[in-house]
């Protein structure tokens, strides 16, 4: 059986690599502080695939079909579309069809009808943190597209639910595989609208605490009341939700904080967490 | 209420020759697009806050940078928009 071996989340701003030259020192040297050990424990779990759980930034979809949640089965995703990601350093990531489908299949024996799609480009969303956190040698990728950029969202239970089926996905897959999640985006931003650049630090601090704290329905209600105010791109802490999700299925890890640091220079509450086992 | 094809437009965008091309001469890529009046009148006169409820907020925010707008320019104007998108979310 597939052996669930990491669960881990990190922040994935743009700027963080468009604007990288022109970044005051204190401001790298947050974000490298967390990529860094993001990184060491990343590697430390010898993951043959890393489920990643992103948002689509209108790379793979528009309006004309939006999915909730889309899989990536295919044997290969592409590598990062954007131009500002060119010096990217893998244009074809392998995937993990077999897990993929495996996930797939479970997921529509537990309420879940995720999409699926063959071909994904893997955008700043995906490579960001593989990137900075140098995830080295990649493994194969799983990646799962949680829709959190264009209403209608899926709300914050099912995500965490989500996360569930992952975590018993990997326990019930007939190969012996270290599967290891990573969840990207967050904590609190705003992009394109009024408040754009703003972050919510109290918001960001108090949901760090709730997902400490382990209960879950604080969690959700906390989320529920005030995730929305906190700017658009906050919806991505559901991703950090489904790992949250999938850490509580596979026996209540504990959520550990690797590190927060308000960042106005690349717009984002930049948050790294860590569920996993290797340390 | 999204605009089908601003959105369209500026998803097209995305791609370098695309952008190239806008950024050489708007017209031409405007007369492929089925927009109504005051959609290319808001196009055409840059305006933020008229074209902000009709689109998402990412592809907005990346319209503006491939058009060219200045960062700070947009920031200054977004933000006298009003325009919050996160209303029209689902809740949850």
């Amino acid at each position: 059986m597939a052996e669930l071996v990491g669960i881990y989340a990190a922040s994935h701003g743009p700027l963080i690599v468009r604007n990288w030259d022109v970044l005051s020192a204190a401001c790298k040297a947050a974000i490298t502080t967390g990529f860094d050990e993001l990184g060491r424990r990343i590697n430390a779990a010898r993951a043959d695939v890393l489920i990643v759980i992103s948002p689509d930034h209108w790379v793979n979809f528009f309006m004309d079909n939006l999915p909730a949640i889309c899989v990536g089965v295919g044997e290969t995703h592409d590598g990062p579309p954007e131009p500002w990601l060119n010096a990217f350093p893998h244009r074809k990531m392998a995937g993990h069809a077999p897990l993929a489908q495996h996930i797939v299949t479970q997921a529509f024996t537990r309420g879940f009808e995720p999409s699926v799609s063959y071909k994904l480009a893997l955008d700043h969303g995906f490579c960001i943190p593989l990137w900075k956190a140098g995830v080295a040698p990649l493994p194969a990728i799983v990646p799962i597209v949680l829709n959190t950029v264009e209403p209608p969202l899926p709300n914050v239970r099912r995500c965490f639910e989500w996360g569930a089926v992952l975590a018993e996905a990997i326990a019930s897959f007939e190969g012996h595989i270290r599967v290891a999640i990573l969840a990207t985006g967050g904590l609190s931003h705003s992009i394109g609208e009024a408040t754009m650049g703003a972050i919510d630090e109290a918001f960001d601090r108090e949901c760090l605490q709730h997902f400490a704290s382990g209960h879950r329905e604080a969690l959700f209600t906390f989320l529920d009341r005030r995730m929305e105010a906190a700017g658009n791109g906050t919806a991505e802490v559901r991703n950090w939700l489904a790992a949250h999700g999938a850490a509580s299925a596979a026996g209540a890890r504990d959520f550990e904080l690797i590190h927060y640091s308000a960042l106005p220079e690349v717009y984002v509450g930049c948050g790294f967490a860590s569920w996993g086992t290797a340390r | 209420m999204r605009d089908y094809w601003l959105s369209k437009l500026f998803f097209d965008l995305q791609t370098p020759a695309a952008a190239a091309e806008y950024r050489a001469g708007r017209d031409a890529v405007l007369a492929r697009y089925p927009l109504k009046p005051e959609v290319l009148a808001a196009i055409e006169n840059d305006d933020v806050a008229a074209m902000a409820p009709l689109v998402n907020a990412y592809l907005l925010r990346f319209y503006f940078l491939v058009s060219g707008m200045p960062e700070e320019t947009f920031l200054k104007r977004i933000r006298a928009s009003g325009n919050k998108t996160a209303g029209e979310a689902n809740r949850g």
